[in-house]
């Protein structure tokens, strides 16, 4: 099960663009796509014809049901090098959920083998527009779904209701704690000048009054869904060194899988936790590197109990605890752990993990600007939930 | 309600056919592997505990008795044809057949029922078409 890393440090994020984050952009996705990827491209002082390697996860995460279509509701690798006018020696999409971590992982390897020199990594998310998100209007349910459908069981609210349920019952946590986390997420991402909650911080009580949607889950335990693109740029280490940009380099990465038949998304909370501890283990493998060592943990949070789940199977608090660590200030940025300095996706909007490794990214290279960290080294940038995700480690330094 | 947003009808495939048969005469038939005897539900395509090259599935009754692990209320639902149902509850069962076999269906007592983890139920079914019957939960009377 355990193995190093051996392109360690090898590899480093040495740009980045982020579009503003809007409820329903004006321009199609693939238009904000090309501008941001063109963008992170000077950011990290190289010119569009050096870029040789694509990668994305390009999944539009919702389950409405809505039609992918590229440059439009999605946006692969292979849409925008085209679009860019390049013919990459490397493109590629992560398959899985993940898709941030996955995408990452991919670009990696792509320049630690030197089946390309500069990736663009981008992800590109879209909220469509005319019709609620997860509404299906499905009368038959067929394959996987007839299994839970027909129950009324569907969507992610009763996804991860479940295990946040179970969750709460089990070790006695209340509403009030989960609000902790949401007036951290937003107040960071009040900060932020491209999020979609910019000079939006709510308070505990906001929270509590919060529509119940699928109890226990509430409208602000989820993201709002958002048009908005990233884009980072890798390549090796040694070349990194003659770019504009402090290199931040990637230490190791890790990811969980299911591993037993389950429902369609029916997430037990001990599956979650599982998965988790082999992330946090094989993280620890592969880096070599004691999670404890991280000063920077971004923690994904794309449904709000995520970030209990994620606490707990890393080993930043016990097992049980993180509504009891949440609520005596453990993640609050000034005083606790930074897990969500970068506003997360409560703060920011649907973006996945893009915040958390930008965050990473911003924070190591030194140019979060007034909301710098000075003392982080090692970050953390999670995505998706453990058993369906993984986590990528970020150093300020080549170890 | 029209037809239009009419709740979602299981539609049989090579996989489920046995299972859905045995539901529309109110009866749990989950899917075993006739090689080392697992159970698993939904049925596959393999089976995941002896990854038999010549999978074989039969669909034999199960006592639907179980354990409630969670629940969540739906207060609303993503899914047109539940929205005159709502509030409904689902529960998350660990079926006694087998240490670890969930299944997901609403309970039946109503949205106002107290509920807490390790209460136990009873698989019931609901008909919501001619000849169509999804499984669902009661709680087990309390002696």
């Amino acid at each position: 099960m355990s193995g190093s890393f051996t392109a360690r440090c090898e590899v480093a994020v040495v740009g980045y663009a982020h579009s503003v984050i809007q409820r329903n952009a004006p321009r199609t996705l693939g238009a904000i796509a090309l501008e941001t990827a063109l963008s992170a491209i000077a950011d990290a002082g190289l010119t569009r014809e050096q870029i040789d390697g694509f990668t994305t996860g390009s999944l539009l995460p919702s389950a409405g049901g809505h039609a992918s279509v590229d440059g439009v509701s999605i946006v692969t690798s292979n849409w925008l090098a085209e679009k860019l006018g390049l013919n990459p020696r490397f493109a590629a999409g992560f398959q899985g959920f993940g898709q941030l971590a996955g995408g990452v992982m991919l670009a990696v390897n792509a320049v630690a083998t030197g089946a390309a020199d500069y990736v663009v990594f981008h992800r590109a998310l879209h909220n469509p527009r005319g019709v609620r998100y997860h509404v299906n209007p499905m009368t038959e349910a067929r394959g996987s779904s007839q299994w839970t459908a027909p129950q009324g069981y569907f969507g992610p609210l009763a996804m991860i209701g479940l295990p946040y349920n179970e969750y709460l019952q089990r070790y006695g946590a209340s509403r009030e704690a989960m609000a902790e986390v949401l007036v951290e997420a937003r107040a960071n991402g009040a900060r932020i000048p491209w999020s979609y909650w910019h000079n939006q911080p709510i308070t505990a009580q906001d929270y509590l009054d919060a529509r119940v949607i699928v109890d226990p889950i509430c409208m602000l335990d989820c993201d709002i869904p958002v048009d908005g693109v990233a884009a980072f740029v890798l390549t090796r280490a040694d070349r990194a060194r003659d770019l504009p940009n402090k290199p931040v380099y990637v230490a190791g990465y890790a990811q969980g899988s299911v591993r037993r038949p389950r429902l369609p998304v029916h997430w037990p909370l001990d599956d979650i936790m599982e998965a988790g501890f082999d992330v946090a283990r094989r993280l620890e493998d592969s880096s070599g590197l004691s999670l404890q060592n991280v000063d920077l943990p971004q923690l994904y949070d794309g449904f709000s109990p995520f970030i209990y789940f994620w606490l707990e199977s890393l080993g930043f608090c016990k097992v049980g605890e993180a509504h009891e660590f949440v609520q005596d200030g453990g993640i609050r940025t000034e005083g606790g752990l930074p897990v969500l300095s970068g506003g997360g996706a409560l703060g920011n909007g649907r973006m996945h993990g893009v915040p958390q490794m930008l965050e990473c990214y911003l924070q190591l290279s030194g140019r979060a600007g007034e909301r710098q960290i000075s003392s982080a080294t090692l970050g953390l940038a999670c995505h998706s939930s453990p058993h369906y995700g993984g986590a990528v480690l970020y150093s300020s330094e080549p170890l | 309600m029209s037809d239009l947003v009419r709740q979602p009808i299981p539609v049989p495939d090579e996989q489920s056919a046995a299972f859905w048969s045995a539901a529309a005469d109110h009866v749990l038939a989950l899917a075993r592997c006739t090689h080392c005897g697992t159970r698993v539900h939904p049925a596959g395509v393999v089976c995941a505990q002896c990854l038999h090259p010549e999978p074989s599935f039969e669909f034999t009754p199960v006592d639907g008795r179980g354990t409630v692990r969670s629940w969540v209320v739906i207060r609303d639902s993503f899914l047109p044809g539940f929205r005159d149902e709502v509030p409904f509850v689902l529960v998350d069962v660990e079926l006694d057949v087998q240490s670890d076999l969930r299944m997901i269906g609403r309970l039946l007592d109503g949205p106002d029922a107290a509920l807490s983890q390790g209460d136990r139920v009873v698989t019931v079914f609901e008909d919501i078409a001619p000849g169509v019957a999804v499984p669902g939960f009661a709680l087990e009377a309390r002696t």
